[in-house]
């Protein structure tokens, strides 16, 4: 085999969404002062977490041949019943629990319907985002919610050893995700759900009971990513949240989870995830254009896609 | 003639006496990329950015209206350090721990247009919402003869401007006892969305004399409802556009309240500029409200990009 | 499905799908009296033609991306692509004042974009919900870019009438809409690239043996899809009468969920044109009704979500029994 086949198929080995990464950390590292900067790169992780936190569970969920459209709205109707609760009692260990709660009752709703009335994903989820989006506007009347114990703001701007606490809670929520997926029976039972159902029933697992219990997972994450959001605005506003699903799906499909063949990979998705943060802040302290950003946004999600089915090919 | 060469002469050497080196950079922060009521207070910017010689950034989220998206935008932007910025929040409550941020920046920040809920800021440039909605209802009402029905087309929910100028408009009907409030529901600010809701407004009531929007967009929404139906009322709305403008020009709209972003872009830079430069900046500036009808449209007609900044001095004394 | 030479026969000519589309006619007329019964207006000529003129709209926009998905593919740029097409048909409308010149640049520009979602669906290999995703954002950055913040405005008035007008007392965009339901249905149910396309939603693979031109027919389903957005991107610019850079982007998730209200199926193969009509009939007289009883807007996503699962949960229901 000669040098450049060698390196060439060392190189398609390399995930396209690291090639993406790496190659726009270098092009905004050479043209912007400030982007690498330790202040500067705490500052696009931290904003890369709210979205992490959504594209961990979508992640598994997309393995198991779902979706979940309505994330970006439970995350909102979390955010506005934690701050309601935050202002009413000033108790935020309770604000958390119920943010969490409705987290999880969104997510046992979405998984009943799919799996118990046996209506596809996109649709229920599709459904589930128009009730969330409707009792936030109508529990709030458009207003944000204000008042909160200032305490709150801890979560996404205190730093513990110096690395911001979002950071922090990331990491962990990855390491639970990596966990559970790799290391667990529920992880294995997952990837079943993804291409194998006949194996879990032959094993004697309910195919509902899994189901209901990943998309709850993404209502419990949907719940702690509302704490972070709350966190961050110091209050809570009914369309804070909007579209936050789609941006994960893309951070997830660039990172290399495929919905045709249903094989997530958690580590892409992280890197998908950081990749478009990159972009963004990148080209905000480029001071590029507004418009351009959002074609550039579009472009880098085709073109993501376009090289892994490039290389799929191989 | 001699006297304002006179006094232009003094206001110019006063400003280039105490100029620093130009090329000052002030990040402008605006809601989205689709109202032209915030193209014009960037092109605002822009044209006092020129006169002036500092540079201006513009920062609109992709998502419009995203309160993330801003958020986002601030910090990104306080890593390069602007010497100021000119701000108008997606929200002004929800962008408070943006402000703050800026505030522990120690970057002097100016707000435009909404006013912020907290923060420490340079100066507020705004219109007063609720006097434009009274001046504009009151004039709406006077045409009708203080008789009628009226729809109210509401904003956005939850947004301050909406909200004050629909209290501006109440508070108008209540000097008109002999005008009849029919509804009043949100229209979003948009064309469409108005049109429609319009549109069942018409049905519900066979009778609508007057309507008062609370924006331009809404007005023209409001507009061609009525014509499609081929009914007719009174319509005002607020902005100043100059959609509005060749409306009133054929009669067909009766007036617009002035709310154009242009000033307030010009004056929010003038003053971060001053601000910078060490020369004493006002800390409040209302623009007053002003009613444009088929009397004083003129000066209206020029668009935007055509137009200079008016002096401070001369914004002040308004 | 028959792996056999023969094309499997589209699944309209099955009970099921009659009986899905009795089912949603039911849901309209029994909506339609009990809405009668709460507000004394709903029934008038007026309500019923606006209702009819908004259906329209919503129809022409998912009508085409029911073709889209029944091949089990997604078209999220459609939004997108109505503001650049209306954008660009505004300005020549503008520039040239003739308004035939604004209806062919915007339909072309419409199908141009399809055309593009099409190559990148088959020949770059992307699944159509990213490829449209991202063509989504490409197309609002090229619009944003475009229009400046600016709006366009003021429309000859016979270009108007295409949106706003009456012909016969019916407004005309009823008129488009009856023709394209024709032409959709007449297409999906009676031509050999109809079949097909059901083929492929059905049973790619199986469709692919049988000969069917998998690529050209997607690509000729997203350029459908495309010309479709263009086609309405001028129904609302006659409407309003003005464009703006985010105009469309609101229909997207509408008209996906007319679609899905109708009965097409997201994995494919199964579903009717006629069928997105009667679920877009459905979502507008829902929204009118509310807007009529006077309740609070912000109800309205509320009521739509739970109609889109109502609908799809009825169909999973009469589905098992038509087994």
């Amino acid at each position: 085999m000669s040098t450049r086949t060698l390196v060439f198929s060392q190189l398609a080995r390399v995930p396209g969404v690291a090639i993406a990464l790496v190659g726009l950390c270098g092009i905004f590292a050479a043209t912007s002062p400030g982007f690498a900067t330790p202040a500067n790169i705490a500052n696009v992780l931290t904003q890369s977490t709210i979205l992490l936190l959504l594209a961990l569970p979508m992640t598994l969920i997309i393995m198991t041949e779902g979706l979940d459209l309505s994330m970006g709205a439970v995350l909102t109707f979390a955010s506005i019943v934690l701050a309601m609760i935050a202002v009413g009692t000033g108790s935020i260990t309770l604000a958390v629990a119920g943010g969490l709660a409705v987290g999880l009752c969104f997510g046992f709703l979405n998984g009943a319907l799919i799996a118990l009335l046996d209506i596809p994903p996109f649709i229920t989820t599709l459904g589930t985002l128009g009730i969330a989006q409707g009792l936030s506007l109508v529990v709030t009347d458009g207003q944000s919610v204000v008042g909160i114990p200032r305490t709150i703001e801890a979560f996404y701007s205190g730093t513990v050893a110096g690395i911001p606490l979002p950071i922090i809670i990331a990491a962990l929520a990855y390491t639970l995700t990596h966990v559970l997926l790799y290391r667990t029976r529920f992880g294995t039972y997952i990837f079943a759900l993804g291409g194998n159902r006949e194996a879990l029933k032959v094993a004697g697992i309910s195919v509902r009971g899994m189901l209901i219990r990943v998309y709850m997972f993404g209502g419990l994450m949907a719940g702690f990513a509302a704490l972070l959001m709350t966190a961050r605005l110091n209050s809570a506003h009914p369309t804070a949240g909007i579209g936050m699903e789609f941006d994960a799906i893309a951070a997830l499909a660039v990172g290399g989870t495929s919905f045709e063949r249903g094989n997530g990979w958690l580590l892409g998705t992280l890197l998908g995830v950081v990749t478009v943060g990159v972009l963004r802040n990148g080209l905000n302290l480029l001071a590029v254009p507004s418009s351009a950003q959002v074609a550039c946004i579009g472009a880098l999600v085709i073109a993501a896609l376009f090289i892994d089915g490039l290389r799929g090919e191989q | 003639m001699k006297r304002l060469f006179s006094l232009t002469a003094a206001l110019t050497i006063s400003w280039s006496g105490s100029t620093f080196a130009a090329g000052e950079t002030i990040a402008v922060f605006t809601k989205n990329l689709t109202n032209p009521y915030f193209q014009a207070v960037r092109v605002g910017t822009e044209t006092a950015a020129k006169a002036l010689s500092v540079k201006v950034i513009q920062y609109v989220p992709t998502k419009p209206d995203s309160i993330p998206e801003q958020l986002s935008q601030v910090e990104d932007v306080i890593v390069k350090k602007p010497d100021a910025i000119v701000f108008i929040p997606v929200d002004y409550k929800a962008l408070v721990p943006a402000v703050e941020k800026i505030n522990a920046a120690k970057i002097p920040v100016t707000n435009i247009t909404d006013r912020s809920a907290a923060g420490d800021f340079v100066a507020f440039v705004g219109a007063d919402d609720y006097s434009i909605g009274l001046a504009v209802g009151k004039r709406l009402l006077t045409a009708m003869g203080g008789k009628g029905n009226v729809v109210i087309l509401e904003g956005v929910k939850g947004s301050l401007t909406s909200t004050n100028r629909v209290r501006g408009f109440t508070d108008a009907l209540k000097e008109f006892p002999n005008a009849k409030l029919l509804a009043s529901q949100p229209g979003n600010f948009q064309r469409l969305n108005a049109l429609q809701v319009m549109e069942n407004l018409m049905q519900s009531f066979p009778q609508i004399d007057g309507v008062l929007a609370a924006n331009d967009p809404m007005a023209v929404g409001a507009l061609e409802a009525l014509e499609g139906a081929g009914r007719k009322a009174q319509v005002v709305g607020i902005n100043g556009s100059k959609e509005a403008v060749d409306l009133i020009k054929s009669g067909k709209l009766l007036a617009s309240g002035d709310f154009n972003g242009f000033i307030q872009g010009c004056v929010g830079t003038e003053i971060a500029v001053r601000n910078l430069r060490k020369q004493p900046t006002p800390k409040e500036v209302m623009l007053k409200p002003i009613v444009v009808d088929k009397s004083n449209f003129a000066p209206y007609e020029t668009p935007v990009e055509q137009r200079a900044c008016p002096a401070l001095e001369q914004v002040l004394s308004n | 499905m028959s792996m056999t030479g023969k094309i499997a026969a589209p699944r309209f000519a099955l009970s099921g799908d009659v009986m899905q589309m009795l089912y949603r006619v039911l849901a309209v007329v029994l909506l339609s009296a009990i809405l009668a019964m709460l507000s004394d207006v709903f029934l008038t000529a007026n309500n019923i033609l606006n209702v009819l003129r908004q259906t329209a709209l919503l129809f022409l926009m998912a009508s085409g991306l029911t073709l889209v998905i029944l091949t089990a593919g997604l078209d999220l740029s459609i939004g997108a692509n109505v503001a650049l097409s209306g954008c660009l048909a505004a300005s020549v409308i503008k520039l040239t004042g003739a308004p035939l010149a604004g209806v062919g640049v915007g339909i072309l520009c419409g199908t141009m974009v399809g055309l593009a979602n099409g190559v990148l669906v088959t020949a770059l290999r992307i699944p159509s919900f990213i490829a449209t995703y991202g063509m989504m954002w490409m197309l609002t950055g090229v619009t944003y870019y475009y229009m400046g913040g600016e709006t366009i405005h003021g429309f000859p008035a016979g270009f108007r009438q295409l949106g706003s007008g009456y012909l016969f007392g019916v407004p005309t965009p009823v008129y488009v809409m009856v023709l394209f339901l024709a032409i959709g249905a007449l297409f999906a149910q009676r031509t050999i690239w109809g079949q097909q396309i059901y083929a492929i939603g059905a049973n790619p693979v199986a469709a692919r043996l049988s000969g069917v031109p998998v690529e050209r027919r997607l690509v000729l389903v997203y350029t459908v899809s495309g010309a479709m957005a263009g086609l309405a991107s001028l129904i609302i610019l006659a409407r309003i009468n003005s464009a703006q850079g985010d105009i469309g982007e609101e229909l997207t998730l509408p008209a996906i969920a007319a679609v899905l209200v109708g009965g097409t199926s997201l994995f494919g193969g199964s579903g009717t044109v006629a069928g997105t009509l009667i679920g877009a009939l459905l979502l507008t007289v829902v929204l009118n009704g509310m807007n009529l009883l006077q309740i609070n807007s912000s109800w309205q996503p509320l009521a739509t979500g739970i109609i889109i699962l109502l609908a799809v949960w009825i169909d999973t229901r009469t589905r098992r029994l038509g087994e």
